[in-house]
């Protein structure tokens, strides 16, 4: 039912942009970064089911908790990059959207180094 | 959030048109350009609105 609704949304934002274009081309962004943000808060509801229950199965197989925060914390760096990169590809911005790549992948990188080391750690441990 | 939203800037972008092409008939080009900046940022308050709605609520779903 949710989907119907998604591209319901996304057909009027297509109509409203294609009206727009002849006769303000500059409105068109406007209304892409608008249905964007208004389909990604639809969705957000169905996220946070699926975030509870990542939760819960961490808790009974007692992973570390502090790694399940951080891999969802990459997730939503990569969730809201890649809304931006989209919109800027869109307008015909792409040293935009690859400088908005190149950004989160080092912040996603600098999150991960806590995993890393402590993977490697594990390894030195396996190793005679 | 709602898709009201996206009909009010239509409404805007084609208001500002008609607009600017009724003040160049005028010969008020100055005014002219003036609606159509204000067009604009009108219409950018409401798209950074919703933006830093989806934000933070970004941001409290992650816990980023």
């Amino acid at each position: 039912m949710e989907v119907i609704k998604i591209i319901g949304v996304a057909f009027i934002a297509l109509i409203i942009v294609i009206i727009l274009k002849q006769y303000k081309p500059e409105y068109t962004i406007y209304v892409s970064i608008l249905v964007g943000a208004l389909i990604l808060l639809m969705v957000l509801d169905e996220l946070t089911g699926i975030i509870n229950l990542l939760q819960n199965i961490a808790n009974k197989t007692n992973i570390n908790s502090k790694f399940l925060g951080l891999l969802l914390k990459i997730t939503g760096i990569a969730f809201l990059s890649e809304f931006a990169i989209s919109i800027c590809q869109d307008a015909g911005e792409g040293a935009i959207a690859s400088k908005i790549e190149i950004g989160s992948k080092i912040i996603v990188i600098a999150m991960s180094i806590p995993i890393i080391s402590s993977l490697l750690e594990i390894i030195i441990k396996i190793l005679p | 959030m709602d898709i009201s939203l996206l009909f009010r800037i239509a409404a805007i972008g084609i208001l500002v048109a008609v607009l600017y092409q009724v003040l160049v008939r005028a010969g008020r080009e100055d005014q002219a350009m003036m609606t159509t900046l204000a067009g604009l940022i009108i219409v950018l308050a409401m798209v950074i609105k919703e933006i830093s709605e989806l934000f933070t609520t970004v941001r409290t779903v992650f816990g980023l």
